[in-house]
């Protein structure tokens, strides 16, 4: 299991619950073994004790001889009721009983012992263990009675086999289970992870998948079903706003425009009328730029629509659009220079990426003054592309850096400066629109934009 | 159309082309009106459909040149008209008009079968120019032309040499190929957002005047130091490249 796996709650959910599941299964289990041998130990204990006691009783009343017929009499029947007796001289040699010799590691009075003898059973030779209490009597003779233990060991090891078997089998089904249970979560949050990054890219028209389950899972994709079904009617009516918007206030525009052109056609505008028409015109197009910068802006803001992707290499955008103003930098005096390092593709919107860093190039040429240097940099990173636009003019202060990426908002020193306040909004949405990040930083001298693009995955 | 007016084929003299047919598809009747006006007084013959259905039916009836159709119009949008033309096998190039103007739009335009994509509201300038060059598309230079010249300006796109009365001129990368797409369009009129699109492949409204800077060090290279210009600016529209 790698460590990414690993990381993933429902595997740990998973591990977690195979351990518990062990862990309970196996003192369960355990505890019955326990419980069950010392049963069994005791039953044994307690058939001895009675022998034992039958066995003093005789010796009491008849002897030594009275013992040793006793004794006679029952081994006839060892094999059936698995009594084990013997009786020693003090060196051990044998005087009654029904088993041969003292067994070796014996010679301790009155404490249980085990020990093996082998009997034959169905033409083989079965090792028969034997549980025995030892008692020395007044004349030094040792007696041993005992049980053969056989079956006991038997059924304990049956128990114990079980018991393994049990906890073997239980931990294996809980681990199956784990791994299910994992698995299924896994694939049901990566199918809704998929579908979610599915419709940040636009395609708003995803939906989770129901799976008829009726567990937590569809609820929650019940739930997120229904977020996006209003998001998607708010973008349609936005949409259809911002079109029609368009539409309205660019028809007229249009008309006036068409008119003021056909006047202009005419050879007796001149003078002072002439100039004013034509500035008319030329401020009919400065609205109409804004207003479609805005609805660029909406459009990528909006993130509901579908934008045309490919995989581009930024570097090479960067450079064309450097050479594109070299001149115009030239023309006002100042240096602008180009460090793009190849290797920097972006899966991105190539003519909103070429208009943003034109937004960009633009600002930067018009407040750096003559003398001074403009710098745009693509740097591949390990995975983004950074796309710096660098330059040493009088810079932005810290607290307005934010706030000059929102519409509309200018500096109070640019009042008087031409454009629409709308250039770095349009590229912070541009910006939003690739998943990327920007930040206004202070260049010591100058202002520093910096935006941080994923790099393309398909990008070696 | 030109092989059919024995006029156009008399020998040894320049062509006089007989006027190209337009179809204006436009529901708004005062800029309908005027465009139909510019457009006839740059020498096109126009026909004009306020809506989509009308529209459809004069394009489908054939014979015109280049079809300009508005985006957003009533009965039957632009998208679905060039959709009809283009499934009965018509390649009339179509320049759609838009008052939407965003990125997708565009696209959407060109994917649908459109030729060219125009921004309302536009120069009537721009438009004129778009148009010419839509409808000399089908007699211009072919793509693998690679030999061009110009009174005595001389391009060949294999060995990457500019000469004009024989003399070799140094050309940058981008001033190449902005001579390039004037090469192929001699005596043409280029806007600035043409060049824009077919050198730079963007698709914008600069801010700055900077089409004109590259073009005044192209002209420098090509024009200084000969007494006939071949680039000349054409006042409120752009640029042309013409021997005269």
């Amino acid at each position: 299991m790698s460590n990414e796996t690993f990381r993933l709650s429902s595997a740990r959910l998973a591990v977690l619950y195979v351990l518990i599941v062990a862990v309970g299964i196996t003192s369960v289990l355990t505890t019955v073994y326990v419980l069950t041998a010392r049963v069994l130990d005791r039953e044994v204990d307690a058939v001895i004790q009675a022998e034992v006691n039958g066995l003093v009783e005789d010796y009491q009343q008849d002897g030594l001889l009275g013992l040793i017929s006793t004794l006679h009499t029952r081994s006839d029947s060892w094999g059936r009721s698995g009594a084990v007796y013997l009786l020693s001289d003090p060196y051990g040699t044998r005087i009654a009983g029904n088993i041969a010799r003292w067994p070796n590691q014996i010679d301790s009075a009155g404490r249980w012992i085990e020990f093996e003898i082998d009997a034959s059973e169905h033409g083989g030779v079965v090792a028969h263990p034997v549980r025995a209490q030892v008692f020395r009597l007044p004349s030094g003779r040792r007696l041993l009675i005992g049980t053969d233990i056989l079956e006991r060991k038997r059924l304990a090891s049956r128990l114990s086999s079980a018991m393994w078997w049990g906890s073997g089998l239980s931990v294996a089904l809980a681990a199956l289970l784990g791994v299910a249970y994992s698995t299924r979560v896994r694939r049901r949050v990566g199918a809704i992870a998929t579908t979610c990054e599915n419709i940040m890219d636009g395609d708003l028209t995803q939906r989770l998948a129901i799976e008829g389950a009726h567990d937590e899972f569809d609820e929650l994709s019940a739930a997120v079903n229904q977020m996006l079904e209003r998001i998607g009617q708010q973008t349609a009516v936005l949409r259809t706003t911002f079109d029609s918007a368009a539409h309205d206030l660019r028809a007229p525009l249009y008309r006036a425009r068409v008119r003021i052109e056909e006047a202009l056609q005419h050879p007796d505008v001149l003078g002072s009328s002439r100039e004013a028409m034509e500035a008319t015109l030329a401020e009919l197009d400065r609205v109409q730029r804004t207003l479609g910068t805005l609805l660029q802006i909406a459009q990528a803001e909006g993130r509901g629509v579908e934008m045309e992707l490919e995989e581009l290499d930024l570097a090479a955008l960067a450079r064309e659009i450097v050479d594109l103003y070299q001149p115009e930098a030239g023309a006002r005096g100042i240096a602008l220079i180009c460090n793009a390092t190849a290797g920097a593709t972006v899966h991105g919107n190539r003519q909103l990426l070429a208009q943003a860093l034109v937004n960009l190039l633009e600002n930067a040429l018009k407040y750096v003054p003559a003398g001074g240097h403009v710098a745009v940099g693509v740097e591949p990173r390990a995975q983004t592309v950074v796309l710096d636009v660098a330059d040493d003019g009088p810079g932005v202060p810290a607290e307005d850096r934010q706030r000059i990426l929102q519409p509309f908002i200018r500096l109070e020193r640019d009042r008087q400066q031409a454009g629409s306040g709308l250039g770095l909004s349009l590229v912070a949405a541009v910006i939003r629109l690739h998943r990327a990040t920007i930040e206004l930083l202070d260049h010591q001298p100058g202002l520093l934009v910096r935006c941080e693009l994923p790099m393309s995955a398909s990008a070696g | 159309m030109m092989h059919t007016n024995p006029l156009t084929t008399t020998p040894g003299k320049p062509a006089i082309p007989a006027a190209m047919q337009l179809l204006l598809i436009e529901d708004d009747l005062q800029a309908a009106e005027y465009l139909v006006k510019g457009l006839r007084e740059s020498g096109y013959e126009v026909a004009h459909s306020a809506d989509g259905r009308d529209g459809l039916e004069k394009a489908t009836q054939g014979g015109y040149d280049v079809i300009i159709a508005d985006r957003q119009l009533p009965h039957l949008d632009g998208l679905t008209i060039i959709g009809v033309l283009r499934q009965k096998g018509d390649r009339t190039p179509v320049l759609i008009l838009s008052a939407l103007g965003t990125v997708d739009d565009r696209v959407h335009g060109l994917k649908a079968g459109g030729d060219d994509y125009l921004t309302k509201p536009f120069a009537l300038a721009e438009l004129v120019a778009r148009v010419e060059a839509l409808s000399r598309r089908g007699n211009a230079g072919a793509a693998e032309q690679t030999r061009f010249r110009v009174a005595d300006l001389e391009m060949d796109l294999l060995g990457r040499r500019v000469t004009r009365s024989g003399r070799n001129i140094d050309l940058t990368t981008k001033e190449f190929q902005l001579l390039e797409y004037l090469m192929r369009r001699p005596g043409q009129v280029v806007t600035r957002t043409m060049l824009l699109e077919g050198v730079w492949n963007l698709h914008f409204d600069p801010q700055t005047n900077i089409i004109d800077v590259h073009m005044s060090r192209l002209r420098n290279a090509i024009d200084r130091g000969f007494s006939k210009p071949l680039i000349h600016t054409v006042r409120g529209a752009g640029y042309v490249l013409r021997d005269e």
